[in-house]
């Protein structure tokens, strides 16, 4: 990991702030009366550098994948602003709009829904052009089309084949080709591997990787699964019931969490290490995630906390450094929403990477 | 259970590919060893060309389900069953020289005779020719009623079911209120009204009471297909909602459609000749298989050839187009090839 | 041996051809031991524990040959009745999904109390007390009140729960759970995981736990079978298996993960697709995969070899077990 992803002087090349998504719930047959609202985004922010990957990890129903869709401007946000470049595009529509698409683009999670079963590959991974047919002229398109084919390592002659032909990997290549057409800046990737067997998921994992380097992609990786999103990530936000409760750098993240529910979250992965099983600690959390029509007062994980007081029925913790942690430089200064915030490593870092991991910050 | 059906897809390279070298024979060299075995299964592997079918011109959905379609037997005989009859029902003439309403009370119910293989009826007609003649009605209301109600219901249950919302809720109650009209009683009440003793009145009222079946099932699967990730990916690249509706859910969401019209074309063939019997669809002279049999059925002990004949022809018509919109289902879901 | 498989061999019948999905599978679980048997999507392990149990789609599928030896008898060769009476009193398995695994029109009282009044001949009441009692066992909370709840009133995990508690009803000596968690969330799951190791040890049963997931298994195995294409490829105690995989397969799993507790550089990947179970590659059926691959593995079907030194406990369906063993042995972990 370098220093220079995430500093603060570089120009984010997107830039989120107090984004909501409520969906309103509804009675009625005809005349629909609202009885309140699934608020699935309920005030995050954060912001994306040039080339860098953002990891962001949250449990079913923590809002991640609507925060993905907001981001290529699938769903309309409630509220809130997403700036690309210093434009925000919550407001955009008509042309304006479909320029901006261009640049932000998205990688599905189920490779076997996310592909037309009536299209053919070529068609596939043509239709950015058809849509955006500045890009390329029609003439132009079939080489692209193969070369894209070429770039995502499927042979470039299979364009007329359909997408059942194929294996669940290569359809996430062929999604991830048409992901890739319109030459984005940012693609937003949800949750690209976990349909995938485990053999499989190292191969798309190394492309979308090297595809990163090869073009000057910015990620935005949306995964339930903490060691993917360590490995791929930069930085990493943890999202619980719609909100970001603690962000930062991996190694801030993993190694010193601060927030009780990224320390829970990341105690409950199970480690492919038998021996570690003895001496690992072991958070389990007790009940489930409360219900996003209902969020809790105060700090939405309270619930579910060991630590909880009073003060955090009352009172919402702020995203931000902690106070006790806000002078040191160590890596426990990191935004953290948490009244009690306080550093406890869950992770048992490995001798020969520990060295590695604290040098990063 | 998922295990047992192999997970991953295999690319069933043979049989496309024997057909590609029939076009055109570029690239097959590479890969001869795999495209050798018809209708094999291939391995395939990562990227590099140990399954590679010939890049030839680039192909579509509809071109594809063409060059299905036609060698297809199903499709070959149901299209040519459905051309025959659709130029006897144009120019019955070729078929038939004797007239249809010509009758001689004194052979009625006669069994077959030189000249008139099918024999007479209960009034005397000749069966062959009114069996002959009959095709143009039952056809054209069979056709156009199911025409009408595909294009009318696919289309309001379409949009329907692809912008939601008021719309949505409203078509959907109003399709409620015609499921709750009973056919025939509505054909008494309607058609009764009705004085000229032309076909369109009752294809009319067939569309007017038939579309909501089809708006219902074209809703259903718009709403099943719109659901899916790549039509989310489609509107993520800007694509506009013609396109959507187009490119990604029509294909995607034809199949049941296909299948449920085809199936009512030959319950409209017998509406109609139910409301002839009734007296309310038409009325003699016109010359439908409807009317035929259901003047017939009262000497079905006496004559079952009278009764016999015209029912074939309206079962053997039905068949076609079941058949027809089978393969043609078929040939649009790559899935099958 | 509470259980042990031997040679078992099944293929299903499709439209295209006949799928070979199991090839001579030999495991063994014992009592209080959990088993995992670990591989990917059409690997086989799913449908071998589906043999085990009896509730194999037959057609499509068919056992043709191997024998399954419960408690010293062998299943395959009793009568369909015999065998009901096994499942579920005996024997029980608990499935990844959760939701459809129960009837949504019934209570979750009525259907963990069905299980008293068909195998036992309870009476209702009696039933639904002992249903109570089986889902205080998982930690359902508010027991009571809850048994009249259906199934889509839980989340997820509880649902997991109430599949443990029907598998538990009549404590069987073998559980079979197939991808349990696979469908929950990790702090969930690593409550139920938890749930089913203490109630393990508890009654003392036998576990077999299919699982994809390494980490899952690494927590909580005494034993692995790897499988791939049908056939174990290599069973171990699990310690030694992540110490020393003696077979690149299970070599190459293990590397491709990611993992928490370090970043890493570049993934290794095992090259190409497991094989279509249609065609099962000659010889060694991971040969085009592998990276040691040689000619005798294009031609020769590997034996399951002990490997050495172990106490006879350790298999490897690999001919150059021992090379694989010491690659790892020297610290070459990515290949």
């Amino acid at each position: 990991m370098t220093e220079s992803t995430a500093t603060s002087t570089v120009e984010p090349i997107l830039e989120v702030t107090g984004l909501v998504k409520h969906f309103p719930l509804t009675q009625g047959i005809l005349f629909k009366k609202h009885v309140g609202a699934v608020r699935a985004v309920d005030g995050v922010d954060f912001t994306l550098a040039p080339g860098e990957t953002l990891g962001i990890v949250g449990e079913s129903g923590c809002g991640k994948s609507t925060v993905a869709k907001m981001l290529v401007n699938l769903e309309r946000p409630t509220a809130g602003s997403i700036k690309y470049k210093g434009e925000d595009i919550t407001k955009l529509s008509g042309r304006a709009l479909k320029a901006v698409r261009r640049n932000i683009q998205m990688v599905f999670q189920d490779p076997y829904t996310s592909l037309n079963p009536r299209m053919t590959v070529g068609d596939i991974i043509g239709e950015p052009y058809d849509i955006h047919p500045e890009v390329a002229p029609k003439g132009d398109r079939r080489r692209r089309v193969q070369e894209l084919l070429d770039v995502v390592g499927l042979n470039p002659e299979y364009v007329n084949r359909y997408p059942h032909q194929f294996s669940g990997g290569q359809r996430q290549r062929i999604g991830i080709a048409r992901g890739l057409a319109l030459r984005p800046e940012i693609i937003v990737a949800d949750e690209p591997v976990s349909a995938l067997d485990v053999s499989v998921q190292a191969q798309v994992i190394n492309l979308l990787e090297r595809l990163q380097g090869e073009f000057g992609l910015s990620y935005v990786f949306i995964a339930h699964d903490l060691s993917i999103v360590r490995h791929i990530s930069d930085r990493v936000g943890v999202m619980y019931l719609g909100r970001i409760v603690e962000i930062g750098r991996d190694a801030e993240i993993y190694d010193h969490p601060t927030h009780p529910y990224t320390q829970a979250l990341l105690s409950a992965v199970p480690v492919p290490d038998p021996e570690a099983r003895e001496h690992r600690e072991r958070i389990i959390l007790v009940g489930d995630v409360p219900s996003p029509t209902n969020i809790p007062s105060g700090c939405r994980f309270r619930t579910r906390c060991w630590k909880a007081r009073e003060k955090c029925e009352r009172e919402v913790p702020a995203l931000a450094v902690p106070a006790e942690f806000r002078h040191g430089a160590g890596p426990a200064a990191h935004a953290s929403a948490c009244h009690f915030a306080e550093e406890k490593q869950v992770v048992p870092p490995e001798e020969s990477l520990d060295d590695q991991a604290e040098g990063a910050v | 259970m998922p295990e047992p059906q192999p997970e991953e897809p295999h690319v069933s390279g043979g049989q496309r590919s024997a057909e590609d070298g029939a076009i055109a024979s570029t690239g097959l060299d590479g890969t001869m060893d795999l495209a050798t075995t018809e209708g094999e299964t291939l391995e395939k592997g990562l990227g590099n060309a140990d399954a590679g079918g010939p890049a030839d011109k680039a192909r579509s959905l509809w071109s594809d389900a063409w060059r299905d379609l036609r060698r297809n037997p199903v499709f070959i005989i149901s299209a040519l069953v459905i051309l025959f009859l659709v130029v006897i029902s144009l120019w019955p003439s070729l078929i038939a020289s004797g007239n249809p309403l010509t009758c001689d009370l004194a052979k009625a119910q006669q069994g077959s005779q030189p000249g008139h293989p099918f024999g007479f009826d209960g009034q005397g007609c000749d069966v062959y020719t009114r069996t002959v003649y009959g095709a143009r009605i039952s056809i054209s209301v069979g056709v156009c009623a199911t025409l009408g109600v595909a294009l009318l219901g696919s289309l309001l249950g379409g949009l329907a079911g692809f912008f939601g919302g008021i719309s949505d809720s409203f078509l959907s109650r109003i399709t409620d209120v015609f499921f709750a009209i009973p056919v025939v009683l509505g054909g008494l009440v309607l058609l009764s009204v009705v004085t000229s003793n032309s076909v369109w009145p009752v294809i009319g009222f067939m569309v007017l009471l038939g579309w909501p079946q089809i708006s219902r099932i074209a809703r259903g699967s718009v709403i099943t297909a719109k659901q899916n990730d790549y039509v989310q990916a489609a509107r993520a690249l800007g694509a506009s909602n013609s396109r959507m509706l187009l490119r990604h859910i029509t294909p995607n969401a034809v199949a049941p459609v296909i299948v449920v019209a085809t199936i009512a074309l030959g319950t409209y063939i017998a509406l109609e000749a139910t409301l002839s019997y009734l007296g309310v669809g038409l009325k003699p002279p016109s010359v439908s298989w409807g009317i035929d049999i259901s003047a017939a059925s009262p000497y079905i002990r006496n004559a079952p050839h009278a009764l016999l004949w015209p029912s074939g022809a309206l079962a053997i018509t039905v068949l076609a187009f079941i058949m027809l919109g089978d393969a043609v289902r078929d040939a649009l879901d790559p899935k099958l090839r | 041996m509470l259980l042990e498989v031997r040679d078992l061999r099944v293929e299903f019948r499709t439209r295209d051809g006949i799928a070979q999905a199991v090839n001579g599978v030999e495991y063994a679980v014992d009592a209080g031991q959990t088993l995992a048997v670990l591989g990917e999507s059409g690997s086989g392990k799913s449908v071998t524990a589906q043999a085990i149990m009896g509730i194999l789609d037959m057609p499509p599928g068919r056992i043709t040959g191997g024998e399954i030896l419960f408690k010293g008898r062998d299943l395959l060769k009793l009568k369909e009745d015999e065998r009901r009476k096994i499942r579920g009193a005996e024997m029980a398995m608990i499935f990844q999904d959760a939701l459809s695994a129960l009837n949504p029109v019934l209570t979750v009282g009525d259907q963990l109390g069905e299980m008293f009044v068909v195998h036992r001949g309870m009476s209702g009441k009696d039933a639904r007390a002992k249903a109570v009692e089986l889902m205080d066992r998982v930690r359902i909370p508010a027991a009571k009140e809850r048994v009249r709840d259906y199934p889509h009133q839980f989340s997820g995990g509880m649902r997991q729960r109430i599949m443990i508690a029907m598998a538990l009803a009549l404590e069987p000596s073998l559980i079979i759970a197939d991808e349990p968690t696979t469908a929950l969330d990790v702090t969930v799951q690593a409550q139920v995981m938890d749930l089913l190791a203490e109630l393990r040890r508890e009654l003392d049963m036998g576990l077999i736990l299919i699982t994809h997931d390494l980490g899952v298994v690494a927590d909580v195995a005494d034993r692995i079978a790897v499988m791939y294409a049908g056939r174990i490829v290599e069973s171990a105690p699990v310690h030694d298996i992540y110490k020393a995989p003696a077979h690149p397969y299970t070599r190459g799993l293990l590397d491709s993960i990611p993992r928490l507790d370090q970043k890493g550089q570049e993934l290794y990947a095992i090259k190409g697709l497991p094989p279509n179970l249609m065609k099962i590659p000659p010889g060694c059926a991971f040969h085009p995969r592998c990276p040691m691959a040689r000619d005798v593995c294009r031609t020769d079907v590997p034996p399951l070899y002990e490997v050495t030194p172990s106490d006879g406990t350790r298999v490897s369906a690999c001919h150059f077990w021992r090379e694989c063993l010491d690659d790892r042995v020297d610290g070459h972990v990515n290949g």
